[in-house]
């Protein structure tokens, strides 16, 4: 190993990557002398600091860490980098170690931390033992291991937990109390709070089934389906307008919105799902469902006067490689677009043999306006045909109205003829009887049933259109490596591929000359969708981990390339993987199995041993609390004030924006309409997103930037927040429905409102503080400040609305 | 154009320890991280969570810089519309002569790529000005008396000559939206200092936003923590700031004591999650920004002079005098970034004048001369102009011909245009680069936005090329992946 100076790193980053991963994921709990594991312990360490300079295509010195034979290669120093058994006469080591800066790696920031050396050290004094990166090895067929506890059993996945937990010497938490669980449930599934009487319901419920009938009873209802669409929203960057300049709409996205919920709801196979969208238009039996799935391609920035029409063709490719890559498969293949990818085994012309798949497909709109490529007809046979048939009625009378109009214009002298045709034609029509007088009443008769049969269009329904694929080049037009990037500069030309790191055939594309698209979507979608795709599952049940606990087994959704963060689980994710996968790729068989574990029901109180050796909660030794998303809080405010308009479906609602967020736009108010009030007290995920104008509240609470794809969303808590919920206009109006709520139900006593509000926001009785602090703060209003009792309830009301009980979840 | 190459090679795909640490520790990061960022200060309060021990950070709390900064905050006072530099700064003499002219030149625009057009002469005279000599026109009679303290770019350049895409570049470096914008990169490089007011204040003109609106100003793939605010000179600065009618400081102070008291029964029973005191201590915030936020919008306390100086005096520059004003207020409380906007909505509410280029830019510079020029001086005086950076432009410049068979109007020029920036380190009295002799393209020392940026992030104590968030796997830079240098002559 040679130290290469000239090699440029951001000098931060390296002082940042000291920081060991490994001592707070997989080795947390870990006996520190225990095997070390290659793919989960020393890779990580090998992408993050050392491939820049001995990675994929990067050999300094003659070591590269990538693969075995590299990093047990001779060096150009005739010295060995790993040499199995023996650390001490192992260059690599000796490097890492040195006190000698100029000989020391990295070369530049601070050296590995002790953890890592130490890493280093007894991995190579076990043998060096060598593995694939774990995502890109198949999926293994895990034993769930033995465990002691054997009581706390429910299903397969608490044998995994639990195994990891008993090796750390660990105790899962008690579980959770009923209504804690119910909550739980609930809000997970379907974003909503229970009622009062539900958590009384299933508190009295002694049936050993109950827990498990709440979770079949939830699994059937539409709410589900609202929840979890948003989760994929997120993924697959949905937005209904086109972002730059007039950032206008798109028309029909709600539709894709729509399929989304209905999916999750008809619990539509997952590789079903992924054909659908990748391709739903390209199917044998594609129905209007499956086309409007294909919007997927369609929701990313469309800029209508680009400066650049070319590489804007070529973002728009990158914007469906990137969320293609990064959503059904964990892969950063966008990270190759300019060069291979530094981390991954992901090659250049991979990323362009991917993009080639997509290369038949127009971009989403031609020129400034036209936006036919998608927009696709959905309207019943009917009224198409009796689109057509009129379209046909009016050319033919216009042929007729022509005929004659010609006639006008060739009585006038040729050098007119042309201006005349075009700007003369309006006033040449009003006066025909100078031109051709013998058939002037004629050409008016004609013009008057132009206007009769013009007129019926009213009468043949509305034609309907799907925001989806719609107009394709079929043979696509060839794909060419761009060179650095660079759409002007293309290079070699290539043929879709899957990338080579998978080890596949070439696709076999299927002749489909003559049709409207090459039907090379499809051969994609059915590779990803394969069941033997070791990605794809993984992916999946990973994200429904991950919503259901707070974080996944492999924390980077997205990212499952060797930059992700290895699973903590790894051999619970391949089960869950695999199971997904037999059952059919069903994603409610799949909640269900998660739910009736007993890691899924544990509470998520604080044990002091557990907490000091491991704050992460990395072995889900107990439940993680979080905050509710953006939708759930404004959900449940309209839950328990009863204001909630359950309504599903169709194009999106305009909540109430303030005329102070609204100056920001170069036009305040363009492009966000009025709803009426029942309109907007329906679920959030119906509120239109515009990507320049996201409604305030959600954007307070890290409703995701709509321009890529987003895994995960970030939980901050702010003042902009709490300024909010104290000052803002909903929420003032929605504690005043919430004390009206009261008022009504609860009778005069201000005791009682007090009790009730308990049940009605929190699904639990009042405690005797409770009802303290909520006659305190009632007195103090009307007494200090000289409210009256109304408005003492509203703001009381306000107060709880506000409590950190309604905003996180146990 | 080459130079919107997204990734090229010789970059590498690293992470940061921010995205690390996110990733190691989701939202819920350990004792042993929190104790290691605290000693750096670089964490903010996402990683500060499930360990039951530690305090609410505030998200925005101040960061140490890469490396010993010159300015502490920027004031950027953004021209929108793409003011005309053959007209304001940059001095070309051959092309009054060839007014009416047509001759062959390459231009591109909203109008498209044109070979060549019919020259409109500059419509104002230009003097030089203070010790060192800087070419002014006479549309700027105030600002001409400090350009020894201003360093004049005459050679900037940008990927697009068209608003929307050319806005985004400006403001966050990239044609596309979705990514962070200047001011979310500096908090999130360098924290605030006033815990009480964002960090990251835009104020728009009063006709509007500028196009795409609070994509301008958006944290992109970062938290919403780093986003703009938007503050206005009337009424309550912020959103949601006021009370709402009928609530009283005083009972609002009760309704939080009250809401205290249920949160810190709540917390009793879930020991081990600081996001439970993160939020309790959020609302205290939330109460004393209620306070400060107002007070530092009130200028009753401004001397008469003072507000003299910025032309707060009922005339034409009182709107933007105001907001001058307001700017210099805000930097002296910490805010570490300032947006003004010059011109909002379309057309000719802004500096884009395709019709009537006199009528237009004597409106515009009219409003705007005297308050940028009390404000450079009122800095000066009160040794504020050393650690405020004061950046102005607009997201492109004008061309040299008319845009229509008839009229004064330039359509859009990101071949050459100029920005100028003072204070903050800054050496003032001279210009760099240079455009054609008819003001078409740079030609001298090209300077591209990264650039500009780069040099920016540099006077403020980090590397441009340092400053770095892991997102959707690729590691991103505000001055993109390759290495920028910042503008070494002016610094």
């Amino acid at each position: 190993m040679k130290y290469i100076a000239a090699r440029r790193f951001p000098s931060t980053c390296l002082a940042l990557l000291t920081l060991s991963l490994v001592c707070f994921s997989h080795q947390t709990a870990k006996a520190q002398e225990a095997n070390i594991e290659f793919s989960l312990d020393v890779q990580p360490i090998f992408a993050k600091k050392c491939f820049s300079c001995h990675g994929p295509g990067e050999s300094e010195g003659g070591l590269r860490l990538d693969s075995k034979e590299g990093a047990f290669a001779e060096l150009d120093s005739g010295s060995r980098g790993v040499i199995p058994g023996k650390p001490a006469e192992s260059e690599l080591l000796r490097r890492i170690t040195t006190d000698d800066e100029s000989e020391r790696m990295p070369p530049e920031g601070k050296p590995l931390s002790p953890a890592e050396i130490k890493v280093m050290r007894t991995w190579i004094k076990q043998g060096a033992q060598w593995q694939g990166h774990w995502a890109f090895e198949p999926m293994k067929d895990h034993e769930p291991p033995k465990v002691k506890q054997k009581d706390w059993v429910n299903t397969p996945i608490d044998s995994f937990i639990l195994g990891q937990l008993e090796s750390a010497g660990f105790k899962p938490n008690p579980q959770a109390n009923r209504v804690t669980l119910i909550r739980r449930a609930y809000y997970n599934l379907t974003g909503l709070p229970p009622t009062a009487e539900q958590v009384k319901a299933f508190e009295q419920d002694k049936s050993p089934k109950a827990y498990e009938n709440l979770i079949d009873q939830l699994l059937t209802s539409e709410r589900y389906g609202e929840r979890w669409a948003r989760h994929w929203l997120d993924v697959v960057r949905f937005a209904e307008t086109n972002s730059f300049e007039r950032d206008g709409v798109k028309p029909n996205a709600w539709r894709y919105r729509d399929y989304v919920i209905d999916a999750f709801n008809k619990d539509k196979p997952y590789n079903q799902f992924i054909i659908e969208q990748m391709a739903g238009d390209e199917l044998p039996d594609a129905t209007n469902e499956t086309i409007i799935a294909t919007g997927f391609h369609r929701l990313g920035l469309w800029d209508d006067e680009p400066a650049d029409r070319l590489l804007h063709l070529y973002n728009h490719y990158d914007d469906i490689v990137t969320t293609t890559g990064q959503s059904f498969l964990g892969l950063t293949i966008n990270c190759a677009r300019c060069h291979d990818h530094k981390i991954d085994p992901i090659l250049q012309s991979d990323y362009y043999s991917f993009l080639a798949f997509f290369r038949g497909m127009k971009p989403y709109g031609i020129g400034r306006s036209n936006t036919s490529s998608s927009q696709y007809e959905i309207s019943t046979p009917e009224v198409i045909a009796a689109y057509s048939a009129h379209d046909n009625r009016v050319q033919e009378q216009q042929k007729k109205i022509d005929e004659i109009f010609n006639q006008a214009i060739e009585t006038l002298p040729k050098a007119e003829r042309g201006e005349a045709r075009v700007r003369g034609r309006k006033k040449i029509e009003k006066k025909m009887e100078n031109y051709v007088p013998n058939r002037a009443s004629e050409f008016s008769e004609l013009q008057r049933e132009m206007a009769s049969i013009k007129e019926q269009v009213k009468y043949l329904g509305a034609r309907q259109y799907a925001l989806a694929v719609n107009l394709c080049d079929n043979p696509p037009p060839k794909t060419n490596i761009m060179q650095r990037g660079n759409p002007h500069v293309p290079g070699d030309e290539v043929e879709p591929r899957f990338p080579t790191m998978f080890g596949m055939p070439a696709p076999e594309l299927p002749d489909r000359t003559g049709e409207k698209t090459s039907g090379r979507r499809t051969v994609l979608a059915n590779w990803i969708a394969s069941d033997d795709n070791f990605l794809t599952a993984r992916v999946m049940v990973n994200r429904i981990w991950q919503h259901h606990f707070g974080r996944g087994i492999v924390r980077s959704t997205n990212n499952f390339g060797q930059l992700g963060t290895p699973p903590t689980h790894p051999q619970l994710l391949d089960w869950l993987a695999l199971d997904f996968v037999q059952n059919g790729w069903s994603m409610k068989k799949l909640h269900k199995k998660i739910m009736m574990s007993s890691v899924y029901q544990l509470s998520s109180q604080a044990s002091e041993k557990e907490l000091a050796a491991d704050p992460n909660n990395e072995l889900f030794w107990r439940y993680n609390m979080r905050r509710l998303s953006a939708e759930e809080i404004r959900d449940s405010i309209l839950a328990v004030n009863g204001r909630l308009n359950l309504k599903m479906y169709g194009p999106g609602i305009y909540t109430e924006i303030s005329k102070e967020v609204k100056a920001g736009q170069s036009v305040p108010g363009k492009g966000w309409g009025n709803s009426k009030p029942e309109e907007r007290a329906r679920r959030s995920v119906y509120i239109h997103v515009k990507r320049s104008l996201i409604d305030p509240m959600l954007a307070n609470f890290d409703f995701p930037d709509t321009d890529t794809s987003c895994p995960d969303r970030f939980t901050t808590l702010q003042p902009s927040q709490a300024l909010g919920m104290l000052n803002g206009k909903f929420l003032n109006d929605q504690a005043k429905v919430l004390a009206d709520r009261l008022r009504e139900e609860s009778g005069e006593k201000i005791e009682k409102q007090v009790a009730d509000s308990i049940q009605v926001v929190f699904g639990r009785d009042a405690t005797a503080e409770d009802i303290k602090t909520g006659l305190d703060l009632i007195n103090t209003m009307q007494e200090k400040h000289n409210v009256d009792k109304n408005r003492a309830l509203d703001l009381y009301c306000l107060m709880i609305l506000n409590l950190n009980e309604f905003m996180f979840l146990d | 154009m080459a130079n919107n190459n997204p990734v090229p090679q010789g970059s590498f795909c690293h992470r940061t320890r921010r995205e690390f640490l996110w990733d190691a520790g989701g939202k819920f990061t350990g004792l042993a991280l929190t104790a290691m960022m605290a000693q750096d200060g670089f964490m903010a309060s996402q990683a500060v969570a499930a360990d039951g021990v530690s305090e609410f950070k505030n998200p925005l709390a101040e960061k140490k810089p890469h490396f010993q900064p010159k300015a502490k905050n920027v004031i950027f006072l953004f021209m929108y519309g793409g003011p005309s530099h053959m007209d304001t700064f940059d001095y070309k003499p051959e092309l009054y002569k060839l007014d009416g002219q047509t001759i062959q030149v390459k231009t591109k625009g909203r109008g498209g790529e044109k070979t060549q057009g019919r020259v409109v002469g500059p419509k104002w005279n230009f003097k030089q000005y203070g010790e060192s000599g800087q070419w002014v026109s006479d549309l700027f009679p105030h600002l001409s008396t400090c350009v020894d303290d201003i360093a004049f770019l005459k050679s900037m350049t940008a990927d697009s000559p068209i608003h929307g895409s050319a806005m985004l570049m400006m403001n966050s470096g990239r044609i596309l939206s979705g990514s962070p914008s200047l001011g979310s990169w500096l908090n999130y490089g360098l924290g605030s200092v006033n815990e009480n007011l964002p960090g990251y204040v835009v104020m728009p003109d009063p006709t509007g936003g500028p196009i795409s609106g609070a994509k301008n100003w958006s944290a992109g793939f970062m938290p919403a923590t780093y986003q703009g605010t938007m503050f206005r000179g009337e009424g309550a600065p912020i959103i949601d700031l006021s009370l709402p009618p009928g609530m009283t400081r005083e009972m609002q102070r009760d309704l939080l004591d009250s809401l205290k008291d249920g949160n810190n029964r709540h917390l009793a029973s879930h020991q081990g999650n600081s996001d439970l005191t993160s939020r309790i201590a959020s609302y205290e915030l939330a109460y004393r920004m209620q306070q400060h936020a107002p007070e530092a919008v009130d200028t009753s306390d401004e001397t008469e002079e003072t507000k003299a100086l910025y032309g707060i005096d009922g005339s034409q520059t009182d709107e933007f005098g105001k907001r001058c004003l307001l700017a210099r207020r805000l930097v002296e409380r910490g805010v570490r970034f300032v947006q003004l906007y010059s011109g909002g909505n379309h057309n000719d509410n802004n500096w884009d004048a395709h019709g009537d280029l006199e009528k237009n830019h004597n409106y515009h510079a009219g409003r705007t001369d005297k308050p940028i020029t009390g404000l450079i001086k009122d800095l000066k005086r009160r040794g504020m102009l050393d650690d405020t950076l004061i950046v102005w432009g607009g997201e492109f410049g004008r061309q040299p011909t008319a845009e229509y068979a008839k009229g004064t109007g330039r359509d859009h020029n990101s071949y050459g245009f100029t920005m100028w920036m003072a204070g903050g380190g800054i050496k003032g009295g001279q210009s760099v680069g240079t455009t054609d002799e008819l003001g078409a393209a740079a030609v001298e020392k090209p300077m591209h936005v990264r650039q500009l940026h780069a040099t920016i992030l540099h006077q403020m104590g980090m590397d441009p090329n340092a400053l770095s968030y892991f997102y959707g796997g690729l590691d991103h830079k505000l001055v993109g992946v390759e290495h920028v240098e910042p503008i070494k002559e002016i610094i």
